[in-house]
């Protein structure tokens, strides 16, 4: 009966797909990279924070060690931070990236915030979470709970006093990513949009691929600003390892990593049917830089075998996160001038200009 | 060259998420859902004005710069005329005076920073003038629950009760407290929290820590900090004098050699920036307005302490003039697309714009962006009225108050919306990338 059912399914999807087939090269890059590189990490995101909810629960009752708990965190954080390059749509909207991560904490809002929460509501749950602000909402916090110096939730007492917030959090967040994923699935969903068009967002392929174009270009400029800011680029070229993204689980390369992996995706597709397919014969000078330039990044990410925070230590270490961080810029200039030239895709403002 | 209207998707994507709020409430792209055919209808080859018209608008925003810059340097005059009556007397009344002399000076000041963004001049000064938010600990003594940059060796420094400062290995000799102390100290050990010059710090000096977090109240350090011999509360005191004089003097300079570089007929950056193709000089305006617009004033000064209710992240965070900041950002934005400032002395300047420009190549986009200025006007006179009545900035981003809540996010939601429209004219004259340091001249 399920087979049936799916096979129907299937069905009305290759019918759906003929009826409005995509002729437009814009759209069918589009259309190929929301089902096959969106929508999986989508639901890679949500399964990661059903995993996390039941760790959190687990963790707490005493099923599962400090260990475990940390690595279900990492690969939540993981699964989020492969996000950045594709948050077209739902997770741009409403504060809810925020409330998956709060970076740049300048001041360390996550430590304060979360110590007057527990403080002030003991017991805690995800309702009282979810009225509380975005600082203390999400993965940031739990990392806090989990990794922060000062605590060691080893400790049953601070267990105890901190458990309540680690399982409201991870089922904000399990409630945050299920909403997500749901306005990204079904008929009217993100990737429906994406796939075809016009639709109540995009007139045409054009727009739908533009989006995913300007994403990738604020992303790959967000992942600067997050390598740049603790190498000291904008202080005097004095690191600066607590503003780092993640420095506590000591993940931010792991973090820079896992997105660089999407936007190499979103250039290349999962069979050469991404971005990379879209420029002419002319531009395949470009093409060849672009993906040299993505190949650069990705193996000077990979040289790195240790924590940011360590290597900022290592002057030697630090000469080739230098390297890394311009290789990141050229990368990501490639894409903002000369690429969006030869689309013919205009960028505008985004949220980045303005720092 | 085929050409598509500027980023609306993304943009929409970016006013949502900054228009968001904490609760559930599905969004809706309604205006995307309203014009579905956007694409098609943009005109199909703007093009940029002749180019006297368009060499006329650009000298005509270098005169609005220097007007505003001259107000400003006279604003910090005024107020060091102000910190002086308070050092040779320090009174209760003396500080307000001097307080008050803060706020003024600040009107124009808040204008310029549409200048800041596009041309590398102010913006490579702007450090030393506005940074923030800044580790207070730093300049002088702080209580209460004071949380600095985390890993920032100069946090607690306290240059006042110190006239040697150690950061890492390095010992710094602060015995004399001059203007060229209080620069060299600026992003000491790297961390941009250290700020010991400019506005903000006299604003500290002026007013101390607001420890009413998202209560009512600023800043209440008492005149008695500044005074001499055995009345002095706070400790140091005449080092606290020599801070708020170097300072003051620091800034009335700073400003004085931002005057000069709009200097007409003199060899400095006015003269460059005419000297190159008009349509660059559009790009700059524009991309000023853009950037002040969104990334700055709606997101860095809004949406930061918004969402996170942070009272730190509030812009004139000790004396609670936050409201005054932000509408005077946008008055500035506004003032570049219509070519008009209302000086000091209420006098207007006012010659050729953008908006001469863009309403006759595309009077709808015009028309559009002046309503959007208007109601991003309105929208931060609510937050002025506000404050008026006794909710400061502060207390709206409190979390517990939704409604104070609304009215940040509604002056928002209003300078994203604009930040689309001004998009949209830059098109209309046929400029795509904004961004005048990646953009090259081949269009």
């Amino acid at each position: 009966m399920q087979t049936s059912f799916r096979l129907l399914g299937s069905l009305a999807l290759t019918l759906a797909l003929a009826a409005c087939a995509p002729q437009d090269p814009h759209q069918k890059v589009s259309a190929a990279l929301a089902s096959n590189v969106l929508l999986p990490a989508y639901h890679g995101w949500s399964e990661a924070n059903r995993t996390l909810e039941q760790s959190a629960r687990a963790f707490c009752a005493g099923e599962q060690d400090l260990t475990q708990a940390r690595q279900h965190f990492s690969a939540a954080q993981s699964a989020w931070a492969a996000l950045q390059p594709l948050a077209v749509g739902p997770l741009s909207e409403g504060n809810r990236a925020w409330q998956v991560q709060f970076w740049p904490d300048k001041k360390n809002l996550v430590g304060r915030q979360v110590e007057r929460l527990v403080q002030s509501n003991p017991q805690l749950d995800a309702a009282a979470l979810g009225k509380a602000s975005v600082v203390v909402q999400g993965l940031s916090a739990y990392e806090y709970l989990l990794f922060d110096p000062a605590l060691d939730l080893a400790d049953d007492s601070q267990k105890a006093r901190y458990c309540p917030m680690l399982q409201a959090i991870a089922s904000h967040q399990r409630g945050l990513a299920d909403e997500v994923l749901n306005l990204w699935e079904g008929e009217q969903g993100m990737a429906a949009m994406l796939r075809s068009t016009p639709n109540t967002r995009y007139p045409d392929g054009r727009e739908a691929l533009g989006e995913l174009l300007r994403t990738q270009v604020s992303a790959l400029d967000g992942l600067k600003k997050k390598l740049g800011t603790p190498l000291g680029r904008q202080s005097k070229g004095v690191a600066q390892p607590f503003q780092a993204e993640a420095w506590r689980s000591k993940a931010s390369l792991a973090n820079l990593a896992a997105a660089l992996a999407s936007a190499e995706q979103v250039w290349r597709g999962n069979d050469d049917n991404g971005v990379r397919s879209l420029p002419g014969a002319q531009h395949q000078n470009l093409v060849k830089r672009i993906d040299e330039a993505f190949s650069d990044t990705r193996k000077r990410l990979a040289a790195q075998q240790r924590p940011l925070g360590e290597a900022l230590a290592d002057p030697a270490a630090r000469e080739e996160l230098d390297a890394l961080y311009d290789s990141l810029d050229r990368l990501h200039r490639l894409h903002e001038s000369e690429l969006s030239r030869a689309l013919e895709i205009p960028l505008g403002f985004n949220a980045h200009d303005g720092d | 060259m085929k050409r598509m209207p500027l980023a609306s998707a993304s943009l929409l994507a970016i006013a949502i998420s900054l228009a968001g709020c904490g609760d559930d409430r599905p969004t809706e792209p309604t205006q995307t859902a309203a014009q579905p055919a956007a694409a098609s209808t943009t005109p199909a080859q703007p093009a940029v004005a002749d180019e006297s018209a368009t060499k006329a608008v650009v000298a005509h925003y270098a005169d609005m710069a220097l007007a505003v810059f001259s107000d400003a340097h006279g604003g910090a005059l005024e107020l060091q005329k102000a910190i002086e009556a308070l050092l040779a007397e320090p009174t209760e009344q003396t500080l307000a005076a001097a307080r008050e002399a803060w706020i003024k000076a600040r009107v124009p000041y808040m204008q310029s920073e549409v200048f800041r963004f596009g041309n590398p001049v102010v913006d490579e000064w702007e450090g030393q003038v506005n940074a923030w938010p800044l580790d207070e600990g730093l300049i002088d003594y702080v209580e209460g629950d004071y949380q600095h940059a985390l890993g920032n060796p100069g946090a607690t420094a306290n240059i006042i009760a110190n006239s040697e400062i150690r950061v890492g290995e390095d010992l710094i000799d602060a015995s004399q407290i001059t203007p060229e102390l209080l620069a060299s100290l600026n992003e000491l050990g790297g961390s941009e929290a250290n700020v010991a010059s400019g506005y903000h710090a006299i604003e500290f000096l002026l007013w101390g820590q607001d420890l009413n977090g998202t209560e009512a109240g600023a800043g209440a350090r008492p005149a008695s900090d500044f005074s001499v011999g055995e009345g002095c509360t706070g400790g140091n005191c005449e080092r606290r004098r020599a801070f708020l004089e170097a300072a003051t003097r620091l800034l009335v300079s700073d400003l004085e050699e931002m005057v000069a570089q709009w200097q007409p007929e003199q060899e400095n950056y006015r003269a460059s920036l005419l000297a190159e193709p008009a349509e660059n000089g559009l790009r700059k305006m524009f991309f000023g307005m853009g950037s002040l617009s969104l990334g700055e004033l709606a997101g860095e000064r809004m949406k930061v302490a918004l969402e996170a209710n942070s009272t730190e992240d509030e812009h004139d965070c000790f004396s609670d003039n936050t409201h005054n900041s932000h509408f005077y950002n946008g008055k500035g934005i506004r003032n570049v697309y219509l070519g008009e400032y209302l000086r000091r002395d209420g006098s207007l300047v006012k010659g050729p714009s953008l908006a001469d420009l863009v309403t006759k190549a595309d009077a709808k986009a015009d028309q559009t962006l002046r309503s959007d200025l208007e109601q991003s006007e309105a929208r931060l006179q609510a937050l002025v009225d506000s404050a008026a009545a006794g909710q400061h900035f502060d207390q709206l981003i409190a979390a517990d108050n939704e409604q104070g809540q609304q009215l940040v996010r509604d002056a928002i939601a209003a300078l994203v919306q604009q930040t689309g429209s001004i998009e949209k004219a830059a098109a209309a004259l046929g400029l795509s990338d904004l961004n005048p340091e990646t953009a090259d001249h081949e269009f």
